[in-house]
């Protein structure tokens, strides 16, 4: 409900707004004027990439990053370099009117260069999976992708809620997620994992450390008793670390065998494939309420 | 007349001591230099002679007493100042210094105008002309590594003459130095002495050179003067026996007449 | 050859060495500019908009400047450092001010300073007062009731440089995940092209060191007979090796505050003037000037060329060629590198 009058304040916002130029709000509350709707964007951020592609605005997208690898046309996409650091040069010779960038992940230093060259920069910095929602619906109405916008979030929306009734009233077992093994870096508060879990049916046992991803000692990790246990992997040959947990065999999760790897690049990234991540999470959590055909569409 | 240099009560104590023994002194030391003397500072280890040349250069501030150079207290005198009166010839200079004959010789004109970027003309004649004085010119371009004991020496001994000074302070001149050198170096301060009027404080554990070009001498031993006077009178077997506690003999030297020393080389039984 | 015309001489090459290098770099890049279109936009005719304007006169021109003038600055620093401590190994990170500037950019970057204008020249004012603070403790920690000890400077800018890694290690493994690519990357050394007006500032700073330094080099160069023997010569070694130590310092915290830690140049540049130049300072430290530019330089246009369009930190670079040149620089001249 709220979406769509926020949606409706928008367009009042850009009708209004585009007989002298576009105002903004960027997703951390600033505003940007722009002379129009942008049409050549540079995302410095692999989650906006795949949100624009997903909201079917590819072609606005004038240049990515070399992280930005989902889908895989994004590869074909003009490449500025790295998110840390983008080569300038490029950027400004793709001739973008417009920037996304992320305030975790890429440094405020480029931002500053950016200001100095004169691009506009829209910033993102969602932490949440409602930061996510507002993200598609902003992307939408920045590029002129309502429908595609809202077609993302309402699907979004159902298939978060398809999990939610699996498995409404079933007990939360304690769960431990192992962003990275050594040193041990888990997910703490308003961490997009730690919710993850929570929408999966499980009760992360890292959600009251401190903010974002922080370190955790692998004492107080055992501490908490996990019953099931979460290795992130990040694709091709990353350390996992399976066999230093195995060997902790008094953890309630080792000694049930409840101890999985899944794949980081769906559970880490702000964008549509969260819910793959939530999808897989909960079916790893409570795979007795979901049969192989769950998760037909 | 002025004195070149006085010492007035001088006395001075190291900071630290070295390990078994105590804090080494001066204790109330007194004596002048008068312009165009050679004085000779004779005496065993640890008497404190490089001590009171490290004194005289301000190397060190003495802790009693005052030290005069033509009259004026050293305490008042800029190290520039002080750099043009008096000249301090080492004993070394140190390994793998990277500069050739010339470049050494030029810094001593440093003092003359330290706010030089480049040395004047004129810089460079007085500096040429100390190198003739001393023999050394044909090395100007060598570095000092290539040159020998005895070359380096009359080099640095072209450095000194070239800060014009009124004193020439020489520390140990022909420590390293064989015999030749050693004959060569004596010829040069005497020549050095009666063309340029120089006055010369000599320090020198050769107490027969010492005794040669010495119009004074002054004996020390653990920090205070035992006696001073010409080489004749302070060159007796007695003193020299309770100062550096072997056997000597005095004699004459046979041609100069001057005092010689020969120690009485002990048996070893 | 006469010392004046001796360094015009070597100046005159290394500047134009230098020219030829400027030229180089302005003509390479991620975004391929014709050398027409670069010649256009450096003499004024160029167009007044445009994608290739921003490029070359925004980024790569002021690039280049910030890289020569650090290169510039801390191979000065290093060879007056190298002179007061009469210790070839020294260079500007050993005296505590990299590590105290770095300390104090890292702590900007954490508290995560707003955007704006104001970002730039708060993470250079960080950097300043963490350089100001780790030189002001060195030079407390290392001066007696008399004078400024050599050896005493070095333990106590090695310490302070210590101290001030630790804090950034520990800074970086207490923050979020999140954050710590940028601060990493920072610390590897990055050139940046850096505002004019910040440039302008950075300049004089420069310059003021510069002098600092090369005002007393004929002093220098007396100082190499151990500060007794310089003392004996005239040359007032407590208020030289004060006057150098501010020098050095000065450099080196401008450089940290304006571009970022960059190791081995101070190291590098003087020992190969030195075997270039010979080692009276007069001609010595402008030639190390110059030749850091040219070093400095050539680096960062490998760094940002090597792996186009990614680029690699120029510290990475700088460091790669000091230890071999190090290694080389012992087996070579071993004892007789420096007096």
């Amino acid at each position: 409900m709220t979406t769509s009058l926020r949606a409706l304040a928008l367009c009042f916002l850009l009708v209004a707004g585009s007989a002298w130029g576009l105002e903004v709000v960027d997703q951390t509350g600033r505003t940007l004027t722009l002379p129009a709707p942008p049409r050549r964007i540079v995302s410095l951020v692999p989650s906006v990439t795949e949100i624009l592609f997903a909201i079917g605005a590819q072609e606005t997208l004038a240049g990515v990053t070399d992280f930005c690898d989902f889908p895989a046309d994004a590869k074909r996409k003009p490449s500025v370099g790295g998110m840390i650091s983008p080569s300038l040069e490029i950027l400004v010779t793709l001739k973008p009117d417009l920037v996304v960038a992320t305030r975790s992940g890429n440094r405020a230093e480029t931002f500053d260069q950016l200001k100095r060259l004169g691009l506009p920069i829209y910033l993102v910095d969602p932490s949440s999976v409602g930061d996510v929602m507002r993200l598609v619906g902003g992307l939408g109405e920045l590029t002129g992708h309502r429908d595609g916008a809202s077609a993302v979030t309402a699907d979004l929306e159902r298939r978060i809620k398809m999990v939610g009734e699996r498995i409404a009233g079933r007990p939360r077992p304690r769960v431990l997620y192992v962003l990275w093994p050594d040193p041990l870096i888990v997910p703490g508060r308003g961490a997009l994992v730690s919710e993850l879990i929570t929408l999966a049916g499980g009760e992360s046992v890292t959600a009251d450390l401190g903010a974002g991803y922080p370190r955790m000692s692998l004492e107080a990790a055992v501490g908490r008793a996990p019953e099931v246990i979460v290795l992130a992997s990040h694709g091709g040959g990353t350390p996992v670390g399976r066999d230093k947990w195995e060997r902790l065999e008094s953890l309630p999760a080792v000694k049930s065998k409840r101890l999985y790897t899944a794949d980081g690049n769906v559970m880490h990234r702000y964008g549509p494939r969260l819910i793959d991540g939530i999808e897989t999470l909960a079916r790893l959590i409570h795979p007795e309420a979901f049969g192989p055909e769950a998760f037909g569409k | 007349m002025t004195p070149l240099v006085q010492f007035d009560g001088v006395g001075f104590t190291y900071p630290t001591a070295a390990p078994g023994h105590g804090r080494f002194e001066i204790r109330e030391l007194s004596f002048a230099v008068a312009p165009g003397e050679v004085l000779g500072l004779i005496g065993p280890n640890a008497a404190g002679k490089t001590t009171v040349i490290r004194l005289l250069s301000k190397a060190l501030a003495p802790s009693r007493g005052a030290i005069y150079v033509q009259g004026e207290a050293l305490s008042s005198l800029g190290r520039a100042e002080v750099a043009r009166r008096v000249a301090v010839v080492p004993q070394d200079v140190a390994q793998g210094f990277p500069f050739t004959a010339q470049e050494l010789v030029l810094m001593g004109r440093f003092a003359h105008a330290p706010g030089r970027f480049f040395e004047s003309p004129a810089d460079v004649r007085i500096a040429r002309e100390a190198m003739e004085l001393t023999g050394v010119q044909a090395l100007a371009g060598e570095t000092l590594d290539r040159l020998s004991g005895g070359e380096r020496q009359r080099v640095v001994l072209a450095r000194a003459l070239a800060q014009e000074p009124r004193l020439l302070v020489l520390d140990e001149p022909t420590a390293h130095l064989d015999l030749r050198y050693q004959a060569e170096c004596v010829a040069l301060l005497r020549r050095l002495h009666r063309e340029q009027g120089l006055g010369i404080l000599l320090v020198s554990h050769d107490l027969n050179m010492a005794a040669e070009l010495s119009d004074r001498l002054l004996l020390m031993s653990s920090g205070a003067a035992v006696t001073m006077g010409t080489p004749e009178e302070v060159l007796q077997e007695s003193t020299l026996e309770r100062v550096y506690g072997c056997r000597v003999v005095v004699d004459k030297h046979p041609t100069t007449r001057r005092p010689t020393v020969s120690v009485l080389w002990p048996d070893g039984r | 050859m006469t010392g004046p015309a001796r360094l015009a001489a070597v100046c005159g090459g290394l500047a134009l060495l230098l020219g030829v290098v400027a030229v180089g770099s302005l003509l390479v890049g991620s975004a391929r500019i014709g050398p027409g279109v670069i010649v256009d936009l450096v003499t004024g005719r160029g167009p007044l908009e445009g994608a290739e304007r921003v490029v070359i006169l925004g980024i790569r021109l002021p690039r280049i400047a910030a890289a020569a003038l650090a290169g510039g600055a801390l191979a000065v620093a290093g060879a007056g450092f190298q002179a007061l401590t009469r210790n070839p190994l020294a260079e500007p990170s050993i005296l505590g001010v990299s590590a105290g500037a770095a300390f104090g950019v890292v702590l900007a970057q954490i508290s995560g300073l707003g955007q704006g204008v104001v970002e730039a020249l708060g993470l250079t004012a960080f950097a300043f007062a963490g350089a100001v603070v780790a030189g002001s403790a060195v030079y407390l920690i290392a001066s007696t009731g008399g004078g400024l000890p050599v050896h005493t400077l070095l333990l106590a800018g090695v310490i302070v440089g210590i101290f001030f890694s630790a804090a950034i290690t520990v800074v970086i493994s207490l923050v979020d995940t999140n954050r710590l690519g940028g601060v990493i990357h920072w610390l590897l050394g990055n050139l940046a092209p850096i505002p004019a007006g910040a440039l302008g500032v950075f300049g004089a700073t420069v310059a003021l060191g510069f002098w600092l330094v090369l005002g007393r080099a004929r002093a220098l160069n007396l100082l190499a007979l151990g500060e007794e023997g310089a003392q004996e010569l005239g040359v007032d070694a407590e208020r030289l090796k004060r006057r150098i130590f501010a020098g050095a310092a000065l450099l080196t915290g401008a450089v940290v505050a304006f571009v970022g830690p960059i190791g081995f140049v101070g190291l590098i540049v003087p020992h190969a003037m030195r075997m270039l130049v010979g080692s009276d300072h007069r001609v010595l430290i402008p030639a190390a000037a110059l030749g850091g530019g040219v070093f400095l330089l050539s680096a960062d246009t490998l760094a940002r060329t090597v792996v186009a369009p990614a680029e690699l930190s120029v510290g990475v670079i700088t460091s790669f060629c000091g230890a071999p040149f190090f290694i080389y620089l012992l087996r070579s001249r071993a004892g007789r590198v420096m007096p």
